[in-house]
């Protein structure tokens, strides 16, 4: 399924997901943070992807709350001590310190999450690809036998267990062999159809001239208007960030946090620049919704295919 | 143009030397010219561009993960335009009715579809001159035909030259307007595909009659003076054929009635009785009869009734929340019976093998198997198998984990090596020897466990019509010898000629099976191309062997 901010074209893709990693690790500041889940959380919800997210959940809170947890017990820095745990004073700063790390952790996992439902690896070749033509040849053709081996190796060792090859039974010094041996079988097959490859290659004109590049995105009016609405979003809280904005100081002593209209500012355009893609699944929901309640002229554009959308958001 | 021969009889050899950036290394005289120039003077892109070529195994060809990076992967090698790339994959996908596949990854494809992208893919390059090397060895019948069409249209719409090599030539003959003949590296034969029929003709015991199409095979067997026959009335197709058999038919009745007034009495006598009772006739089909279709396992002895191995219910599917591959399926095989399990591409034969083998285990349902017995298994890439350097101690290892002590294992290894003609090879590298040899190999590894029962998925799979005849022999010999076979197949005319038995597989179950000539005489379409064509006259023959015994009968009773 491939709409909303899916579609656009992988550069617009490319531009949100690095503005957001760098204010991710420029913006120590719990506001902007927890913006960030929030706007990437909802984003993947409305995405139809809110069930893989819990999935993964236990794990990134595990790994979150552990840094949240561990940072006091090794930083001792800061001005108030809360108790002494095992003779270690715990202070304040130290644990407020640990939940904004905890926060940094979520919002870099939400954001890989989100990036990898985005930006698949085809357009990522793509974009890769105008930099650099043959690494990007290259990477592709690898990255294919990764699963044409597993595919493979799965065959070799089902039909080598009836010669007596298996790496699942045995002594492990037995085992050990037969795994290499079936590495052997998957090697040797590959790397003598590999010639063959390089024959097609060179059959079909391989190495002659410089290659192109066939693209099967088009930067469209709305791509150019996105990068265009994300370049100056992006700069703003950039701009303010170096004027010292949107960092919360902890040590040593953490400062009272105050909303200037500087600040202001900065979080607007901030949330301009993370919830831009919202806005775009939210108006590609709406327009589908809608048109459940319009009256199309045929019946079967009404039924399936919108119920289904719907039936996400619930 | 045709190119057609035996295994290692230098088609693929022949048609490397056209393609100049695969020329063989190795010693080369003569010269190659194309359009009027020396192949080795054209500029490159020229001859990467204009000749185009397609190989044997479709997997090995493809070098990109989805469908429209490896249709884009040639024309970026040319360096064209975007734009022009662009309209030129629109016009390829259009043609080849690829588009709803171009986001695929290619791994999902079928072997036709694979091998249809890769023609693709060469096409894009617009060629003037295409060459095939067995290009629908590793398909099955149905995607072969598709393939073959596809080919057709080129040459007929687009006026490509096409240089093809192959082993199945009932589709691609008809449509050949020259056939050439390789044989130990010679030029045997140059001429039309009717020519060519009229000169095996000529030479009854010639091989290269088993080149020949179904119609063109049973013309010569049934015509005396084919040689010399006039050249229109050489059948190459189904329906050719069947329209010189109903002439022919009327000539007989013509005599037969000449006969009649010419006063012999017994004869119409004869006739009369047989034609009289339909039972006469029926008698010859029946499978228990001597003219049984059943082909050359006549000489096998009949299979007893000795329960190997029996499948009750058995459901499978490969992932939790996958398609049930087999539906409660149930099956039962016999000692002594060759089996043949048909069915379209997908619908779970290897699956069914796997799971008879105990390579998998079914979800529900039971496999058991007799008492002592065992199964070997034969997967359809024998490449699989291998994991030493030479054959010889490929056999070893084998022989070893069989259990069988020193000299009897020898004794074992080199009475198969003789049954497979593979002494000469003992110190080859496995992959260095032909596909059919390697498969013979994997065969002989599986024999010295001695199974009793012996699955074959695909046996048949790209031999040429020699190497068949050799592996049926082989077949049989293990038959006579009490040894169950169940083979998978596509090849129709290969199971009603040596099956005992023959099983549909459809939908996850076994939805018909009976002896050959019940099983294919009952099909309208998946059947042998002799039952298609004499089916109107003699319903039940499959084989041209058949017609052969029965026609005379046939004739004289009309």
């Amino acid at each position: 399924m491939s709409s909303g901010f899916r579609s656009m074209h992988p550069s617009v893709a490319m531009v949100y997901y690095a503005g957001l990693l760098l204010f991710a690790a420029l913006l120590f500041h719990p506001l902007f943070l927890a913006t960030e889940i929030a706007g990437l959380t909802f984003l993947l919800v409305l995405q139809g992807q809110g069930r893989g997210l819990l999935r993964g959940l236990p794990f990134y809170l595990l790994m979150a709350v552990s840094v949240a947890v561990l940072n006091p017990l090794f930083s001792h820095r800061g001005a108030h001590i809360l108790f002494y745990f095992m003779d270690q004073p715990i202070t304040l700063e130290a644990v407020l310190y640990g939940l904004m790390m905890m926060l940094v952790l979520l919002t870099v996992f939400i954001l890989f999450i989100s990036y990898n439902y985005t930006v698949t690896t085809d357009k990522f070749m793509y974009l890769f690809a105008a930099a650099a033509p043959r690494t990007t040849l290259l990477t592709l053709m690898t990255m294919r036998f990764v699963p044409l081996f597993q595919r493979r190796l799965r065959q070799i060792t089902l039909i080598q267990r009836i010669r007596g090859v298996d790496a699942g039974k045995g002594s492990l010094r037995s085992r050990m062999r037969d795994g290499m041996t079936l590495l052997k079988v998957l090697l040797t097959w590959s790397l003598e159809e590999a010639l063959q490859t390089a024959d097609s290659m060179k059959a079909r004109g391989y190495g002659i001239r410089k290659r192109s590049v066939y693209g099967i995105y088009k930067l469209d009016l709305q791509d150019k208007a996105m990068l265009l609405l994300f370049t100056v979003s992006g700069w703003i809280p950039l701009f303010f960030w170096m004027k010292g904005y949107g960092v919360l100081d902890i040590y040593p002593r953490m400062k009272p946090m105050h909303l200037g209209w500087a600040d202001a500012a900065m979080y607007a355009s901030f949330c301009v620049f993370v919830l831009t893609p919202l806005a775009l699944e939210g108006k590609e929901k709406w327009l589908w919704r809608s048109s459940r309640h319009s009256s199309y002229p045929s019946a079967t554009l009404k039924k399936t295919g919108t119920r289904f959308m719907s039936s996400h958001l619930r | 143009m045709v190119l057609l021969g035996p295994s290692g009889g230098g088609k693929t050899t022949l048609l490397r030397h056209l393609k100049r950036e695969l020329a063989p290394v190795g010693k080369v005289s003569g010269m190659i010219a194309y359009k009027g120039r020396p192949l080795s003077d054209l500029p490159a892109e020229l001859a990467a561009g204009e000749i185009g070529m397609v190989f044997q195994n479709p997997d090995a060809q493809i070098v990109m993960d989805t469908v429209w990076h490896e249709l884009a992967f040639s024309m970026e090698n040319m360096g064209y335009p975007p734009a022009v790339m662009r309209s030129r994959l629109a016009e390829i996908a259009g043609l080849f009715g690829l588009e709803p596949l171009l986001y695929r990854p290619i791994h999902e494809l079928s072997g036709g579809q694979k091998q249809l992208l890769n023609l693709a893919s060469v096409l894009l390059l617009q060629p003037k001159l295409l060459l095939l090397d067995e290009p629908t060895s590793q398909l099955d019948p149905v995607a072969a035909r598709e393939f073959i069409q596809t080919l057709h249209r080129l040459n007929e719409e687009l006026s490509v030259t096409v240089i093809i090599s192959e082993h199945r030539l009932e589709e691609v003959l008809p449509l050949a307007d020259r056939v050439l003949l390789l044989e130990e590296g010679e030029l045997r034969f140059q001429g039309t595909p009717r020519d060519f029929v009229r000169q095996a003709g000529k030479e009854p015991d010639s091989t290269h009659r088993a080149y020949l199409p179904t119609a063109s095979r049973l013309f010569l067997a049934l015509q005396p003076d084919a040689g010399s026959a006039p050249m229109e009335s050489i059948p190459l197709t189904v329906r050719e054929g069947k329209r010189w058999l109903h002439s022919l038919d009327g000539i007989a009745a013509g005599k037969d009635t000449n006969a009649a007034s010419g006063g012999d009495g017994s004869a119409v006598h004869t006739s009369r009785t047989l034609a009289g009772t339909a039972e006469g006739f029926r008698a010859h089909e029946d499978p228990a009869s001597p003219l049984s279709p059943a082909g050359a396992s006549r000489t096998v002895p009949a299979p007893s009734n000795e329960l190997l191995l029996g499948c009750r219910e058995v459901t499978f599917r490969y992932t939790k929340d996958g398609v049930e591959v087999l539906k409660k399926l149930s099956l039962s095989l016999y000692r002594g019976e060759l089996l043949a399990i048909m069915g379209g591409n997908g619908a779970g034969k290897s699956t069914l093998l796997h799971v008879m083998n105990g390579l998998l285990k079914p979800q529900r349902g039971r496999v058991t198997l007799g008492k002592g017995i065992t199964s070997g298994f034969l997967a359809q890439n024998p490449l699989l198998y291998f994991s030493y350097d030479t054959v010889q101690e490929e056999l070893k290892q084998m022989a070893e984990y069989a259990g069988l002590p020193g000299e009897r294992a020898e004794r074992e290894i080199s009475r198969l090596l003789e049954i497979f003609q593979l002494e000469n090879l003992l110190l080859s590298h496995p992959h260095d020897i032909s596909g059919g040899q390697q498969q013979k190999l994997a065969l002989a590894m599986v024999m010295l466990l001695s199974p009793d029962i012996l699955l074959l998925d695909e046996p048949t799979k790209g031999l040429d019509p020699g190497a068949k005849e050799r592996l049926a022999a082989l077949l049989g010999d293990l038959r006579s010898r009490g040894v169950s076979i169940v083979l998978v197949t596509h090849d129709v005319e290969f199971a009603a000629r040596y099956a005992s038995r023959c099983a549909m597989l459809f939908d996850g179950g076994i939805t018909s099976e009976g002896a050959p000539a019940e099983f294919f005489s009952s099909n309208y379409f998946y059947t042998t191309v002799v039952n298609r064509m004499v089916r109107d006259l003699l319903p039940q023959a499959l084989t041209i062997e058949d017609v052969m015994k029965t026609w005379p009968v046939f004739a004289s009773r009309s």
